[in-house]
């Protein structure tokens, strides 16, 4: 599903700062993986890359088998849509759109219908257990309900793969787990998962961690998350 | 319809910025059309006040020979005639309305009262020449020149020795050198001496006193706008005439031509300048409307860094977010900028109305009453809009182009 090949990635600020140092990458469909390192070690950007929110400056990378390399806008755009899922640390909801509408809005931009993509934001949310809170602002819900916002929002277009930065990062144990027990769940229909994290116990909690130290993968941990109790805490 | 659907909702959604941004536009478009009004109402004010010097006009008298030209001796007297009138009434471009003078002295009476008169026959355009400020009915009409009617309007002089205080002359007939003409109008004296003045019809003093030469001819005259252009204008005006009446063109004893050029031009440098000033000012208020608008506009749009940010992740294309902020912004500053410029506009309106109420019986002041220009009004309107939306296109074009991380992560 995804395919990286010494993928180069250089900020060129004061000091030119060498973040991806030839990342050889592969993560087969379905799969669920997640990237540790500590802070600068790059997960972030790798993640980005991995979202075409970023550019990288040599290597290949292939999501869903096709090369993505010097997309223009709009091609990026399209596969961002169709392909890939966000979740992030800060949930990047739209603040003054309802629950629904900010679930709904992907699908504004694969010209579907308002009526229909009201509904189908509204079988998400329900999913998630927001059915009730469909018509509240972001400022009125509770972080745990922002992320499932975020995660409802991420799946309503069907992608293939989820991308998710940090996404217990802003929230506590309790709710962290309750996160991850919903990304386990939706793993499980077949979606192909990438979570950039730092806290162990989230990492453990997928199949494989990547860890990543200055720029190189460091080693690929394989877990048996089947082992683990999801509805317990994370500690 | 969906796509409207979303900008109202992002308008409507975000009232305290759309308000803001609105307010800006509506106040930058009220000052200027306030100011602009203000500063016509000044302009008009002195215009008012130099009513006298604001045209240009030229009065010529005959005069006396003093070269021998053409087998005639000197001390020759120079009359005008029709063949002038007409000469400068077709021949002279310059020339815009012409007035001959005829005149007549004698009695005016009243009833038992009389007192000395000077009548001149004039037509209506010698009101305007000659600054006649009426106090009470009207002066001459093209009518009661063309049908020579017997009409006479007396200066406060005459009046004052022909009626008593409690009668209004007006519609009443005085007794001229035997002809009864009927007072339509009442004029300021002109000062010098208190000896009485009458206007009539020049038509129907041309028919009581079965003259065809006059003393003087007053014209007024269009588009001679500098010093050499009225100097050429008098050299060749003298030339044309002694062609006319066979006199030496140099001999400047035998018509002499006199302007009121001077203080044209001098009152006009004044126009002008003041003109100048109020449109420095204008364009100055133009400007500042522009600087602050467009301010504003830019600042809306890097506050939704983020939210293009956000758009941008889910898919949207770039041309799809620009379209909705250029829309957005263009509904504002339309809605806004038409209510400003009704407001200012209103504002002028009351201000004016309220204005010539305060200096209504206040004879010195300057008559400063606000006024527009609706042409002048729609373009800075129209300016202020499209400078509205383009401050809000660049640096959405900008924001639009950075990575989406960037600005998603942006603050």
């Amino acid at each position: 599903m995804i395919r990286l090949e010494k993928i180069n990635k250089t900020y060129f600020g004061a000091q030119p700062l060498h973040v991806l140092k030839g990342i050889d990458l592969q993560v087969n469909e379905g799969e669920m993986v997640s990237i540790m390192g500590a802070s600068g070690s790059g997960k972030s950007t790798m993640l980005n890359i991995l979202g075409i929110l970023d550019n990288y400056d040599s290597g290949n990378y292939y999501l869903n088998g096709k090369l993505v390399k010097d997309l223009s806008e709009n091609e990026a755009a399209d596969v961002r849509n169709r392909t890939i899922g966000f979740i992030f640390q800060s949930f990047n909801l739209i603040p003054f759109k309802t629950a629904m509408e900010n679930v709904a809005l992907p699908l504004y931009y694969q010209n579907v219908n308002r009526k229909k993509r009201n509904q189908i934001a509204m079988e998400y949310l329900e999913r998630f257990g927001l059915k009730e809170w469909a018509d509240h602002y972001p400022n009125e819900l509770s972080g745990g309900q922002k992320q499932r916002v975020s995660m409802a929002r991420a799946l309503v277009t069907q992608p293939k793969v989820i991308l998710a930065d940090e996404p217990t990062g802003a929230l506590d144990s309790k709710t962290s787990a309750e996160v991850m027990q919903i990304l386990r769940e939706v793993h499980e229909t077949g979606i192909t998962m990438v979570i950039v994290t730092h806290e162990r116990g989230i990492a453990l909690r997928t199949d494989k961690i990547i860890h990543l130290k200055d720029g190189i993968i460091e080693n690929i941990e394989i877990n048996n998350p089947d082992s683990i109790d999801f509805s317990k805490e994370i500690k | 319809m969906d796509f409207w659907r979303e900008i109202f909702m992002a308008l409507s959604r975000n009232k305290l910025r759309t308000f803001l941004t609105g307010f800006a536009i509506s106040w930058g478009i009220f000052i200027l059309i306030v100011l602009l009004a203000a500063g016509n109402g000044i302009m008009n004010g002195i215009g008012e006040e130099f009513s006298d010097q604001s045209k240009n006009t030229y009065m010529i008298y005959g005069g006396e020979t003093s070269k021998p030209y053409k087998g005639h001796g000197t001390n020759r007297s120079i009359w005008f005639n029709d063949k002038d009138i007409r000469f400068l009434e077709t021949e002279v471009k310059e020339v815009d309305q012409v007035s001959p003078c005829i005149y007549q002295s004698g009695f005016a009476n009243f009833g038992d009262k009389s007192g000395s008169i000077f009548v001149q026959g004039v037509r209506p355009v010698f009101k305007d020449i000659n600054n006649t400020k009426m106090l009470e009915g009207r002066f001459i009409s093209e009518l009661d020149e063309k049908s020579s009617e017997k009409f006479i309007v007396i200066d406060d002089n005459l009046r004052k020795k022909l009626f008593d205080d409690e009668v209004s002359p007006l519609g009443q007939f005085v007794i001229v050198s035997g002809i009864a003409y009927k007072v339509i109008g009442i004029c300021e004296s002109e000062g010098r001496s208190d000896g009485g003045n009458g206007y009539v019809p020049f038509s129907t003093l041309k028919k009581i006193t079965r003259k065809n030469w006059y003393w003087m001819l007053h014209f007024t005259v269009k588009g001679l706008e500098t010093k050499e252009e009225n100097e050429a204008f008098t050299e060749y005006l003298r030339t044309q005439l002694a062609h006319l009446h066979e006199f030496d063109p140099d001999d400047t004893s035998a018509v002499y031509i006199g302007s009121r050029q001077e203080g044209y031009l001098q009152t006009m440098k004044i126009f002008r300048t003041f003109e100048l000033f109020i449109w420095i000012i204008g364009f100055a208020m133009l400007i500042s409307g522009i600087v602050g608008v467009s301010n504003i506009m830019r600042i809306t749009v890097k506050e939704r860094t983020n939210e293009i940010g956000i758009r941008k992740a889910l898919g949207a294309k770039s041309r799809s977010i620009l379209a909705s902020i250029v829309t957005e912004s263009l509904i504002i500053t339309t809605i806004f900028g038409y209510i400003g410029m009704w407001l200012g506009m209103v504002a002028a309106e009351v201000g004016g109305n309220v204005l010539s109420k305060v200096q209504e019986g206040k004879e010195i002041s300057l008559n400063i009453v606000p006024s527009i220009d609706i042409r002048i009004v729609l373009m800075a309107t129209a300016l202020l809009i499209v400078c509205g939306v383009l401050a809000g296109f660049f640096p959405a074009r900008n924001a639009v182009k950075i990575k989406p991380i960037e600005a998603m992560n942006y603050r």
